[in-house]
């Protein structure tokens, strides 16, 4: 089944139980030169994502896009159907009422901003993904309760199988395993 | 992107107030005490109870929506000149209810108080709840419900479109994205929340569902970056969508020339009354759960404390907006404007405009005395009379200014009939169906934000500030 | 660090004699160019058909109501840094927070000119008879709904409110800037519940003084107009004002030793959110007051916006709603622009020049005739543009003259505070 290029294993885990203690193992693995890296753990902290190299996410970027595509959607539906395709007086206002159609424009920025946000973020996340190795080490239930985890993978150009598992040790983790594919 | 990184705005609090989280707790703990809510295998007897009697409540609003579908909305009471009556005010008292919900999750966010933490996963829930009881009424008021999706703009074979111009539309596209919003910031921030679930679940089928849900969420680094970027932008964008939504609902009145109904002031006067009905229903029904539940280590008195205070707040402004219609309707010299409000004080339904006065201004004024604000008895008395209040005070919108025509052969009187009632409390049934149904199967503690108030984590987060 | 060493940079002297100077040299010109314009229209306009009696009621055309108006207009701008800082003072109180902490002094100091608002309310009163038409008892005995309405709308009454609101305003700066004080020299925690427990009521009597202050000086120049959001437009109004020259003020201090070394981007940052959220309120209370007057369409409301979308203030419209709501939301939006001083200082400046247009949007038009008129209006809004921001500036220069001789009498920091080590300490980690 092994394919010649891919690698034996998927990586290398280590287990911190401490938050201040794995951010300052992420800098140390990042500043060691390891670029195919990730960390987990049970909350958000901005040092550890900062740490393994994250520093911006695009997301204000992908919001106001879909803000943007909202405002004119919502204006142009308004005045397409109002003033151009089925023209009608009511209550004695103009065809393009703009003061009118300004509560429908701001609904649908904020629509389209918000599902922009939502959707982007799972899309740029890769979610939803049912699989992905690191479920398959026994301790990674605990991510989601007292356990942070640093893994390099294998594909990482730096990555040696001993070399590395050795410097994982040196930093304090508890425990350092294999990750299967 | 840290939830609670803000250095010193809460310090001086801290000094002198209760803690938001009980001292003790570790990320084990956490976890497994809010997680053990869901998972644990007994179900408290009360909860059956509760659900059973809120759903037999609900059941009647099926039969009442079942008789109503069949024969038409002349089983209400409304009729000319009273066109609008329990429908409308039913809508925008539980639309109101709903608004605390965004409050807590957006504002509170963005305002970086920590204590929000606590009760905002509950507050969602109430909302999207509320909207889906709001939602109802307009709906069947509609008379035909099966062709609702008129109201939506699409290419049709009548070549048609919805009048973009009128207000009812406006709140369709409100409600819409309101409840698109409100349901999409709660399922954001349920995810991580379903990945502790899967990993806790003893019961493969729990495990199966809570897994598809949380959608492989792994608590990645990488991820929790991006996730952390949107939950706020959503908070930003929830916040001034929140105001919009009260503020639409309340051009439904202002925009027409309806003496009562017709005030500039109307959309802030709205949202602060939305704001004040909501905390007065995020009290009620945190207060008893609280207690239940055995959440007095989370859900701390200084959470009822500000809670209280919001209140308090949004109370009187509320109470200035009634000070201004009144003052205005002299002001304005103009017969109708000023019979409108004598009308309210003086005519028929004056009852219901001193008893909204005496509900929402007269009692929460207690709120200033500091033993009040400490005391859940009568923080849970104070909101149930504000409730009350905020009903009324749409009871005395919608009803005192349409049953005064402007031409006097016009004018009548409303009563409601038993389906009216048995509407508004049927939707009562659902809304605690729906959150039977919440407490039950989903963390009603958001567990991953907990976590962030832990000890180890602060610890954590100062010593970065330290470094910074 | 040495706490008495907050204090006003020596350059401050410069400002505050400057700041007088230009003061009291454009009220100056503001009473030449009315003087001189005020003649001059009121012979251009002698032809067109206008009754007298109205042109002598309003008084549109005369060198002391040009005069006037613009002086309402400096008047209701300088009043706002005032009374709209005592709100956000009341409310940093309440709230806590280090944002509150940093403006504390700046906010205490605008508090302290109450008196010399006072002194500057006397000229209105000379002025009554050419601003407010309800004030001539003639017009009042035509008029019926003047007639209701003046038992409210009547000198003496008026005079008695801005006394009381005047007493309110100045009894609730008294009263903060002591203990604030005391604070300083006794550190006492108490005092800061104290100044806590006066902040909600004083919330309160704010929010009514300043609805019924702006019915009486600036909805009562159209005395048959009314609109229930008034008064809160005015308090966003107002306490948009205070924000962007508090802004502004600590931006021009940030840049001088001592307090280079205080602030921080942070707290930038979150004035510039507190800022951005005055600019959006304030957008939404005069939008919604459009909307609702536009749709009801009902002849008593929508004169007032006839004025305003008529004879070149159509396109004065437009330029509010560009320079004190795009504009500025764009700029804000952007994080880089909230942690920049000198970014920041350049919206808080924009914010500052677009209240005035705003102003002389709400004040200006309500005299001008322009119902039956067919022919251009610009000269005339030309003229208002000059002599009211001059006299904007004129009253502004003196209110700052003051503010800053306030400004000179305490430490830049409130350094009684409890949470003022934590404050600094995050300033100064977060320089290096």
């Amino acid at each position: 089944m092994k394919k010649s290029t891919r690698p034996a294993t998927y990586g290398l885990m280590a287990e911190f139980d401490d938050p201040s203690a794995v951010v300052a193992a992420a800098q140390k693995v990042y500043d060691e030169g390891y670029r195919s890296i990730d960390a987990y753990s049970p909350y958000p902290i901005e040092a550890l994502s900062e740490a393994i190299g994250v520093h911006s996410t695009r997301m204000p970027l992908l919001v106001l896009i879909g803000g943007i595509l909202g405002l004119i959607g919502g204006y142009a539906m308004q005045y397409y159907t109002h003033a151009i395709d089925y023209p009608i007086i009511v209550g004695g206002r103009p065809f393009h009422s703009w003061p009118s159609f300004i509560p429908i424009t701001f609904e649908t920025t904020v629509l389209g901003a918000s599902l922009a946000a939502v959707f982007g973020m799972l899309a740029l996340n890769g979610l939803p993904e049912p699989y992905h190795p690191v479920f398959n080490t026994p301790n990674f239930a605990l991510a989601s309760r007292d356990r942070f985890f640093i893994v390099i993978e294998a594909v990482d150009p730096k990555f040696d199988r001993d070399a590395t598992a050795e410097f994982l040790r040196g930093l304090g983790s508890r425990e350092v395993i294999d990750v299967e594919h | 992107m840290q939830r609670v990184t803000n250095p010193h705005d809460d310090v001086a609090i801290h000094r002198t107030s209760p803690p938001v989280i009980e001292p003790g707790h570790t990320f084990g703990s956490v976890t497994d005490k809010i997680s053990a809510l869901t998972l644990r295998r007994r179900t408290p007897i009360g909860w059956y109870i509760g659900f059973t009697l809120s759903f037999m409540v609900a059941g009647m609003l099926m039969m009442t929506i079942a008789y109503l579908v069949m024969t038409g909305i002349g089983i209400w009471g409304n009729n000319v000149p009273v066109g609008w009556a329990f429908d409308i005010i039913n809508f925008v008292w539980w639309i109101g209810i709903g608004h605390a919900g965004t409050l807590i999750s957006a504002i509170l966010l963005l305002l970086r108080q920590e204590w929000r933490t606590s009760i905002n996963r509950f507050a969602e829930a109430m909302t999207l709840f509320a909207v889906a009881s709001a939602g109802l009424f307009p709906l069947l008021h509609t008379g035909r419900p099966w062709l609702a999706y008129w109201l939506l703009p699409y290419p049709n074979t009548m070549g048609m479109w919805p009048q973009f111009r009128s207000p009812l539309m406006w709140d369709v596209f409100a409600v819409s994205t309101y409840a698109t919003v409100s349901a999409l910031f709660w399922y954001v921030g349920l995810i991580p929340d379903f990945a502790t679930l899967r990993d806790r679940a003893k019961n493969r089928v729990f495990q199966i569902i809570y897994g598809m849900l949380a959608l492989g969420w792994r608590g990645s680094a990488r991820h929790w970056a991006r996730y952390e970027a949107t939950y706020l932008l959503l908070a930003g964008l929830a916040t001034p969508l929140v105001l919009s939504v009260h503020t639409i609902v309340s051009l439904d009145f202002a925009v027409s020339v309806i003496p009562g109904w017709h005030a500039t002031i109307f959309p802030p006067y709205f949202v602060a009354g939305a704001i004040y009905a909501g905390f007065a229903m995020v009290l009620t029904l945190t207060i008893p759960l609280r207690r239940f539940y055995g959440l007095e280590d989370f859900i701390t008195v200084r959470h009822l404390r500000n809670m209280a205070k919001i209140m308090l707040a949004t109370g009187l402004i509320v109470a200035y907006g009634y000070m201004t219609e009144a003052f205005m309707a002299w002001y304005s010299a103009n017969t109708y404007e000023e019979y409108m409000i004598l009308n309210r004080m003086r005519g028929p339904y004056a009852w219901a405009y001193w008893s909204l006065i005496f509900c929402n201004v007269i009692v929460p004024q207690l709120l200033w005395v500091k033993r009040v604000r400490h005391s859940t008895v009568a923080l849970f008395l104070i909101s149930l009379v504000v409730s009350v209040g905020m009903w009324l005070e749409r009871f005395v919108i919608l009803v005192t200014s349409l049953h005064r025509d402007f031409l006097v052969s016009s004018w009548g009187m409303y009563s409601p009939t038993v389906f009216d009632w048995s509407m508004f409390i049927g939707t009562i049934g659902l809304f605690f169906t729906l959150l039977f149904l919440f407490i039950r199967f989903l963390p009603i503690i958001s567990i991953f934000e907990m976590r962030t108030l832990v000890p180890q984590a602060q610890a954590q987060i100062n010593e970065e500030k330290g470094q910074a | 660090m040495d706490t008495t060493s907050y204090n006003l940079p020596p350059a401050a002297e410069r400002w505050q004699t400057r700041a007088l100077i230009i003061g009291v040299v454009a009220l100056v010109i503001t009473a030449v160019i009315a003087f001189f314009s005020g003649s001059l229209t009121h012979s251009g306009e002698a032809g067109v058909a206008q009754g007298e009696a109205a042109a002598a009621a309003h008084g549109s055309t005369t060198f002391l109501a040009q005069f006037f108006r613009s002086y309402l207009v400096g008047f209701l701008f300088v009043t706002g840094i005032s009374v709209g800082s005592l709100a956000i003072l009341m409310l940093q109180h309440l709230s806590g927070g280090s944002w509150g902490l940093v403006i504390r002094r700046i906010l205490e100091a605008s508090t302290r000119t109450m008196p010399l608002l006072a002194l500057m309310f006397i000229p209105i009163i000379f002025g009554i008879h050419s601003l407010y038409e309800w004030s001539h008892a003639e017009a009042v005995a035509a008029d019926p709904i003047l007639k209701h309405k003046s038992l409210y709308l009547n000198v003496p009454f008026f005079i008695g409110r801005a006394v009381f609101y005047f007493v309110v305003w100045g009894a609730l700066a008294y009263f903060l800037n002591k203990w604030s004080r005391e604070q300083d020299h006794t550190g006492d925690p108490r005092v800061k519940r104290q100044m806590q427990n006066l902040s909600g009521p004083g919330i309160l009597l704010f929010g009514l003084t300043v609805t019924f202050a702006a019915v009486d000086w600036g909805m009562s120049l159209e005395p048959h107009w009314f609109s229930t959001i008034y008064g809160m437009l005015v308090m966003a109004a107002w306490g948009l004002t205070a924000m962007a020259f508090t802004i502004t003020a600590l931006v021009v201090l940030s840049r001088h030793d001592p307090m280079s070394h205080v602030y921080a981007p942070s707290h930038f940052h979150d004035l510039g959110k507190l800022l951005l959220a005055f600019v959006m309120i304030y957008a939404y209370f005069s939008f919604s007051q459009f909307l609702i007057i536009w749709s009801g369409d009902l002849p008593e409301e929508t004169s007032w916006y006839l004025r305003r979308l008529r004879g070149g203030w159509e396109l004065i419209g437009l330029a509010v709603v560009i320079l004190h709501f795009a504009l500025p939301f764009v700029l804000l939006l952007s994080r880089d622009v909230k942690r920049n001083a000198r970014r920041l200082v350049l919206v808080a400046l924009l914010v500052l020049v677009a209240r005035v247009v705003d102003w002389i949007y709400l004040i200006a038009p309500a005299s001008h005739q322009t119902e039956g008129h067919e022919q251009s209006l610009w000269p005339m809004l030309l003229l208002d543009f000059t002599t009211m921001f001059a006299a904007t500036v004129g009253l502004g220069g003196i209110w700052l003259w003051f503010f800053l001789r306030q400004l000179r009498q305490q430490p830049l920091l409130p350094i009684g505070a409890p949470d003022l080590d934590k404050v600094l300490a995050a300033a100064t980690t977060s320089q290096h």
